[in-house]
């Protein structure tokens, strides 16, 4: 299992900066989330912690080493995974493809074939899928063949961006449980969601993120019941 | 009816030499969005390898395609770890830099190509150069019949490498989302060196058959390449199906203007440009985007 410490990292996009002097920390086999509104500066996180863009200040430690600045690919061999917001599956590539390519590092690749054993266990419907173009999914399915997707990697972090968008209830429900039984088999989550209530039923601990900063943190449980978290983002009125 | 099928046939002849010399582009457009303009200087260049080949080692200008691809997949490979890889990054749109790169490295193909064999038109001649078959009622040069039967094969080899091999998924997955193929692992440098590699190859193959047709000097293939324009425009610039499509189109319209109308051939450049304009206005997208528009419109109904 793994840790993740991210130490005051700043980022920008050209000259714009996005996020401030972040700081927190997964431990390993946690579940963190970090919640916060829209252009809180979450996914530029996410996707500067997968190498898709470069931290201009700060440490991030993975296991103790520093990771930042290195190459996505780089970062998916360590153990660092990200499923994308929105699934960005490649939707002219069969499910099989989709999944197989998950499996791409040498390490992964070797192991292709019980980790698809494995996915295909927890998401029977793929496996009804496997040839189907991944653009003829329905939106539960694609979510479901992303996180596939992701778990074909073999991570031992994994962060996943918006899982439950635009997704029915019940699919909401089973995307969750989906990755309580990831947690479970030892995999560290990095959790960003907008179904706030969800995600802090789920998260050891979380944090709260306003305008690219870091403003409350806590466990779950407790920032369920923290006044401001309730007024912003689970729809309380103010009194 | 009988002229009608021979021009079919015509068609798909040469579709088959115009899909080899437009997935080049394809390729490196794909998952590296810029346009290599320097393909027709490619194709040049492998057209007087290949001819040095053979007046040389007395090389069967078919047979020196095992030894002409590989050669320039390797040249491809070295032109983007010098050239290419420093150009800007990540744009969605052929940067102006690139543009500019591949156009220079044109001129320089062909200045090189003056300095090395002179501006003296050549030709390669084979046995089998004037040698044909009859096949419905007409008769088709073997070196024609020859450049379709290899277009095939290496279409079809580059389509199973596509398919089958996770190199070749690869530059599949970068080319449909670059984000998603790095976030798996993908090493995007490495991927992108293989496209031009893969793509200059194809040039190659292109020119080196397109030698056994045509004679040639350091000027040729501009119209080559205005023409694998028009088929990746028509095609839709992504799908391997689109490319052959495209090829297809394009040598029906021609052949059918050369059968049926009194249009002379020297127009048939015209015609292809002309086509590329329409569509361009019509179907930005290519053909398989509105074929696909017209089919949903039709569900909704």
């Amino acid at each position: 299992m793994s840790s993740l410490r991210v130490e005051a990292i700043d980022v920008f996009y050209g000259d714009v900066q996005a996020v401030w002097n972040i700081s927190f920390q997964v431990e390993a086999g946690e579940i963190v989330t970090l919640v916060g509104a829209n252009g809180a500066g979450k996914t530029t996180t996410l996707r500067t912690l997968a190498g898709l863009l470069r931290p201009r200040a700060g440490h991030i430690l993975f296991d103790g080493k520093d990771v930042a600045g290195l190459p996505a690919n780089e970062l998916v061999a360590r153990g660092i995974v990200l499923i994308p917001e929105a699934r960005q599956l490649w939707p002219g590539m069969s499910v099989r493809d989709n999944l197989e390519m998950g499996a791409y590092t040498r390490a992964a690749r070797a192991e292709r074939h019980r980790t698809m054993q494995s996915v295909l266990e927890m998401f029977p419907i793929l496996q009804k899928r496997l040839t189907q173009n991944a653009g003829t999914l329905s939106g539960g399915e694609q979510q479901m063949c992303a996180i596939g997707r992701g778990l074909m990697a073999r991570p031992r972090l994994l962060m996943l961006d918006e899982p439950a968008l635009g997704l029915a209830p019940m699919l909401v429900r089973q995307v969750f449980a989906a990755l309580k039984e990831i947690n479970g088999r030892g995999v560290t989550l990095l959790l960003v969601e907008q179904n706030v209530q969800h995600a802090l039923r789920l998260a050891h601990r979380a944090y709260v993120l306003e305008t690219g900063r870091v403003t409350l943190e806590g466990t779950g449980a407790a920032l369920m019941d923290d006044a401001r978290v309730r007024q912003r983002f689970l729809g309380e009125a103010g009194l | 009816m009988e002229r009608l099928a021979s021009v079919l046939l015509s068609s798909v002849l040469s579709a088959g030499l115009y899909a080899t010399m437009a997935y080049g582009l394809a390729v490196i457009y794909g998952v590296m969005r810029i346009i290599n303009l320097a393909h027709a200087g490619l194709m040049m260049l492998a057209a007087y390898v290949t001819l040095a080949l053979n007046t040389r080692f007395g090389l069967d200008p078919f047979l020196s395609l095992l030894v002409v691809a590989p050669l320039f997949f390797c040249f491809g490979v070295l032109l983007d770890l010098t050239l290419i890889r420093r150009l800007p990054q990540g744009g969605n749109a052929p940067s102006m830099q690139s543009l500019l790169l591949l156009f220079g490295l044109w001129l320089v193909l062909q200045n090189l190509a003056y300095v090395v064999w002179g501006g003296d038109t050549q030709a390669i001649l084979t046995p089998y150069t004037m040698s044909s078959v009859p096949l419905l009622g007409e008769r088709y040069g073997v070196p024609l019949l020859l450049v379709f039967g290899v277009s095939v094969l290496s279409l079809l080899g580059l389509n199973f490498m596509l398919r089958r091999s996770f190199l070749g998924r690869a530059i599949r997955a970068v080319t449909q989302n670059r984000d998603a193929a790095l976030l798996s692992g993908v090493n995007a440098a490495r991927i992108s060196a293989v496209a031009f590699g893969l793509g200059t190859a194809f040039a190659a193959i292109a020119g080196t058959m397109l030698s056994t047709l045509y004679a040639f000097t350091p000027d040729f293939g501009r119209s080559f390449l205005l023409k694998a324009f028009c088929i990746i425009v028509l095609g839709g610039l992504e799908s391997f199906t689109g490319v052959a499509i495209g090829a297809l189109v394009l040598a029906l319209i021609e052949n059918l203007m050369a059968a049926y109308t009194s249009i002379p051939t020297s127009f048939q450049d015209a015609i292809s440009f002309s086509l590329l304009v329409l569509v361009l206005v019509v179907a930005p997208t290519g053909l398989p985007a509105l074929f696909r528009s017209f089919s949903r419109r039709a569900v909704a109904r």
